[in-house]
């Protein structure tokens, strides 16, 4: 590994493109800063290469027969369209490495990537209005991550609605151990699971990629969701079931991790269904004392690493509630199941 | 406060009176109590949102021609007697209540009063008005409330993890229908639906916006609510939440220092990129510790990072305007 020697990166000189100026635009974009684009100059020989494009059509067919559009990032580079999966592919990672993940967008749009809860220079931060968002070319960014446990990345450009649709993918950091071992020197697990539990407005899901940041009111302070999804599976009724990464079967014996995001807007309570867990991480770091747990609350982009023991055979139902941010009203449930074999 | 400010009120500071707000906030570790005085004056008015809507609020206001949203926050140290004067210069009855250590009991219409209080158990406190339910905390009438322990100038609690530098991050989401409303003496009939998003009363106001540069505009570069620090300058926010939606505060950069949800002091330090408050005066203690960006290759020293919520309704302002909601930004310098 050699360390580039070029000086930093200055700050930019802000600029903004397509439309710029304040409010009021019609169909433009504002507030987009891919004008602002530089090099990034810090990047080494990396030891992991993701690279991912942009897909805006990935149709998510729910329990109802209807068919929503999300939006992802497609593994693989070029820019083209196409082939993403809702949720986008994961990356996984082994602690220390030095990782380069690079971004492809055509001209139609403006993204980034942003590793949240992974903690690069702010070049590779992938925050648009502070750094630039990327379009018509690619960036790379490069983080190296030095704490196991569970993160995600998602597009930080009018991320309200990005997010939102679907711009994300589990981000999974390994310990020197490797898979099988949730941080260094932490316990063990033989099973895991899944649990990204997320909240869709579909009214949301027509609206074009720029949509608010000229000033139009489009909603988006008003998030209405009538879709539930769990890892990208609808989620109210039984879905999920049949998902081994969402619904694992589990031999008595055998040690469980449930990887649990909060990956949507509103509150959520998770309820284990009668299993007790032992809560290990959050957001990527150990806990000084394990807690054990029946349930769990979260709020957006929490995440909780859950090792459940069971000793009794039977079929286990995780509930996950979402609740309004402002009335406490639970709006739907999510469900998987943990099927515990002798 | 900024570090320089903290280091200078450290050096003053004995017994007696503190007059005014400019004592509040440059409170000091004192080795005994003082007696300190504020006068506040309940005032009314519209403040325009970047949509171009004239919002009616209220507010604990520091004169009588002025409308501060929230209330200048206060340090006051454990013991210290408080003074507070009401001037009511409205026609609606009001108070100025802190959970568990101060009210002020009914200022009627037109009419002031003097009450005074013992500053209570070290740590972070909303004062606010509950004559109305919460209509007036959310017409406004909040504002951020620091006890420090006796002799202490580091710790948020006796023994607590230590910091160099501390602040208020006071969150607060607004519908219009419901403000306007109480503004003509009715109570709000429609569900509540927050359309502004504040932290220290402001939204961002990203490049290129109007109002990018001003401090006093926009929340990005507000001094109450950016972090400025150097590597090590851990920074204690004091997290209070104004609004009635939950949020999630998620900072970039580092890993905040949980310690302590709504008055309790947490069990286990826990790190986290996210912290859960509660809507309707939730209050949260993390410090952000200003470490090199662990995650950083080569290891970043210097940058810009920011602190939102990550419930990002709160991101935005009148359905739209993304980056104009509750955001600042965190400089490592």
């Amino acid at each position: 590994m050699k360390l580039n020697t070029k000086k930093r990166l200055q700050r930019p000189v802000y600029a903004m493109g397509m439309g710029g100026g304040g409010g009021g635009g019609m169909g433009g974009a504002c507030f987009i800063y891919d004008n602002n684009l530089q090099a990034n100059n810090t990047l080494v020989t990396p030891d992991v290469v993701f690279q991912r494009s942009i897909d805006m059509n990935i149709p998510l067919t729910m329990d109802d027969g209807r068919t929503v559009n999300m939006w992802g990032f497609s593994d693989g580079g070029g820019g083209g369209m196409g082939g993403a999966t809702f949720p986008s592919a994961a990356m996984r990672v082994t602690q220390g490495q030095i990782v380069h993940s690079i971004l492809s967008v055509n001209m139609m749009w403006a993204h980034t990537i942003h590793h949240h809860g992974i903690e690069p220079g702010w070049e590779s931060d992938g925050v648009g209005h502070l750094t630039w968002d990327v379009r018509g070319t690619s960036f790379t960014y490069q983080w190296r991550p030095m704490h196991a446990g569970t993160y995600f990345y998602h597009c930080h450009t009018n991320t309200v609605l990005h997010a939102e649709m679907g711009m994300y993918g589990a981000l999974i950091v390994d310990p020197p151990e490797g898979p099988g071992t949730l941080y260094e020197n932490g316990p063990t697990y033989d099973v895991e699971a899944f649990w990204v539990v997320d909240e869709i407005d579909s009214s949301w899901h027509t609206l074009p990629w720029s949509a608010g940041t000229c000033g139009a009111d489009v909603g988006l302070n008003d998030l209405n969701p009538d879709y539930f999804v769990i890892t990208g599976v609808d989620g109210s009724g039984s879905s999920a079931f049949g998902a081994a990464a969402i619904s694992p079967v589990v031999q008595v014996g055998q040690k469980l991790l449930a990887r649990y995001i909060c990956a949507g807007y509103h509150p959520q309570r998770i309820d284990f269904g009668g299993l007790t867990g032992t809560v290990y991480m959050s957001d990527g770091r150990p806990l000084p004392n394990p807690v054990q747990a029946t349930e769990l609350r979260a709020h957006s982009a929490e995440r909780y690493d859950v090792i459940f023991a069971p000793t009794e055979p039977g079929e286990y139902i995780i509930s996950t509630d979402i609740i309004h941010w402002v009335s406490g009203e639970v709006l739907g449930t999510t469900h998987a199941k943990v099927t515990v074999v002798a | 406060m900024k570090r320089r400010d903290f280091l200078k009120a450290g050096t003053a500071g004995l017994a007696g009176a503190i007059t005014g707000s400019t004592g509040m906030l440059t409170w000091s570790p004192r080795a005994r109590a003082a007696t300190i005085t504020k006068t506040l004056y309940i005032t009314d008015g519209f403040i325009n949102q970047i949509d171009g809507t004239s919002v009616y609020f209220r507010g604990y206001s520091n004169s009588s021609g002025t409308l501060d949203v929230p209330g200048e926050s206060m340090i006051v140290q454990e013991g210290d007697t408080v003074e507070i004067t009401l001037v009511n210069t409205l026609a609606t009855e009001h108070n100025f209540v802190i959970d568990g250590m101060a009210d002020s009991g009914v200022v009627g219409a037109f009419s002031s009063r003097t009450f005074s209080f013992t500053a209570g158990n070290p740590g972070t406190y909303m004062f606010y008005d509950n004559a109305n339910g919460v209509y007036n905390q959310l017409l406004g009438l909040h504002g951020g409330f620091a006890v420090m322990p006796q002799n202490s100038s580091n710790e948020l609690y006796p023994g607590s993890r230590t910091f160099v530098q501390q602040q208020f991050w006071l969150f607060h989401d607004i519908d219009p229908a419901w403000n306007d409303r109480l503004r003509q003496g009715l109570t709000p009939n429609t569900a509540y639906v927050p359309r502004y998003f504040t932290l220290n009363g402001l939204g961002g106001r990203p490049p290129g916006a109007p109002g990018n540069a001003d401090p006093n505009v926009n929340s990005m570069i507000d001094p109450r609510s950016a972090l400025h620090g150097s590597i090590g300058d851990r920074t204690l926010v004091r997290i209070l939440n104004a609004g009635l939606a939950a949020q999630s505060v998620h900072v970039h950069g580092n890993h905040m220092e949980w310690l302590t949800e709504n008055g309790q002091i947490r069990p286990d330090v826990w790190e986290k990129d996210c912290l859960y408050l509660d809507g309707n005066r939730g209050i949260l203690d993390m410090i952000y510790p200003y470490d090199v960006p662990p995650d950083s290759w080569p290891p970043a020293t210097h940058g810009e990072y920011p602190m939102h919520l990550h419930s990002e309704m709160s991101q935005t302002a009148a359905g739209g305007y993304y980056l104009f909601g509750a955001i600042t930004d965190i400089f490592f310098e």
